[in-house]
């Protein structure tokens, strides 16, 4: 049987909570990142960050009457190494 | 810097499904639209059918012109809605194009009944056409009473030659009540409970 390595970008508790809420929606904004997944605006700041380094999401700021938005969006790039990660997850749990 | 804790493969599994769920059950379809174009709409075939049919009133169709009004509100509130919207769905942008096409076929319809003078067949082209984003917002959504909903208005619709011409505003009526007014109370609730349990 062959293993394939996890994804080290997305094998982190937080970074696979943010891909796991974002491969389910077109685009979510930070504060719904932030309530769902419980982390702190500076953790999940810097997380988001890294997926947005690997390529994996596309991060848009804008204004929004007035105030700061900070909108994510999975990426082609993203959605093909969530899915990777997973059947790497399911070689695994099928021994 | 915080240290991560290491997961093993079955907990990165339950991580993602729970994750996954969460985003699904972030359920934001309160109704309202469903209930205010319900109850306008049925005021308007209930006063419209009183005057034309006890009192022989035919300038009460002007009551008709109130839906102007709620397409202004409709513009307002959408709007509002999209800028304290924290999340986009693909199922809420595919929902959002339904509604249009019906819009869009709604006007030609009309249009065409008016230029062509075929009056008797706006009202059961009226329900074919009710049918048709009620029953798939249903199918989207994964809401029954909307699934149902549609249904109901296509039977109405098949109905509707065998009913005299006067009448036929009511099964509008009918089809209002059981396609946005019903489905509309049903999807409030199933917001408030869902929001209640988020909470």
């Amino acid at each position: 049987m062959e293993f394939k390595d996890l994804d080290p970008i997305l094998h982190s508790q937080l970074r696979l909570a943010v891909m796991s809420l974002l491969i389910s929606v077109k685009e979510a904004e930070f504060n719904f990142l932030k309530e769902k997944t419980n982390a702190t605006a500076g953790n999940l700041s810097v997380q988001i960050n890294k997926l947005k380094d690997a390529g994996y999401i596309d991060v848009i700021k804008q204004f929004n009457n007035n105030y700061p938005q900070t909108i994510c969006k999975i990426n082609e790039k993203g959605i093909a190494a969530f899915e990777n990660y997973v059947k790497a997850l399911q070689s695994y749990m099928s021994l | 810097m915080t240290e991560e804790p290491i997961m093993t493969e079955k907990e990165s599994m339950e991580l993602t499904t729970s994750m996954i769920n969460k985003a699904k059950n972030n359920f934001g379809e309160r109704g309202l639209l469903y209930l205010i174009w319900g109850w306008v709409i049925l005021f308007c075939c209930l006063v419209s059918f009183a005057g034309n049919y006890f009192f022989n009133f035919d300038k009460i169709n002007f009551i008709w012109l109130v839906v102007y009004l709620v397409i202004i509100f409709q513009g307002f509130y959408i709007r509002k809605k999209r800028s304290s919207a924290l999340t986009r769905t693909y199922t809420g942008e595919i929902n959002g194009y339904v509604w249009l096409v019906f819009v869009v076929s709604l006007i030609l319809m009309i249009f065409i009944c008016n230029v062509a003078k075929q009056y008797v067949l706006i009202d059961p082209l009226l329900l074919v056409l009710y049918g048709m984003p009620t029953f798939l917002s249903g199918i989207i959504m994964k809401f029954k009473p909307l699934i149902i909903g549609g249904i109901g208005c296509w039977v109405l619709a098949a109905l509707s030659p065998f009913i005299n011409e006067q009448f036929s505003v009511l099964l509008i009526a009918a089809a209002v009540i059981v396609a946005w007014l019903i489905p509309g109370y049903l999807l409030k609730q199933k917001f408030e409970i869902l929001n209640e349990g988020a909470k």
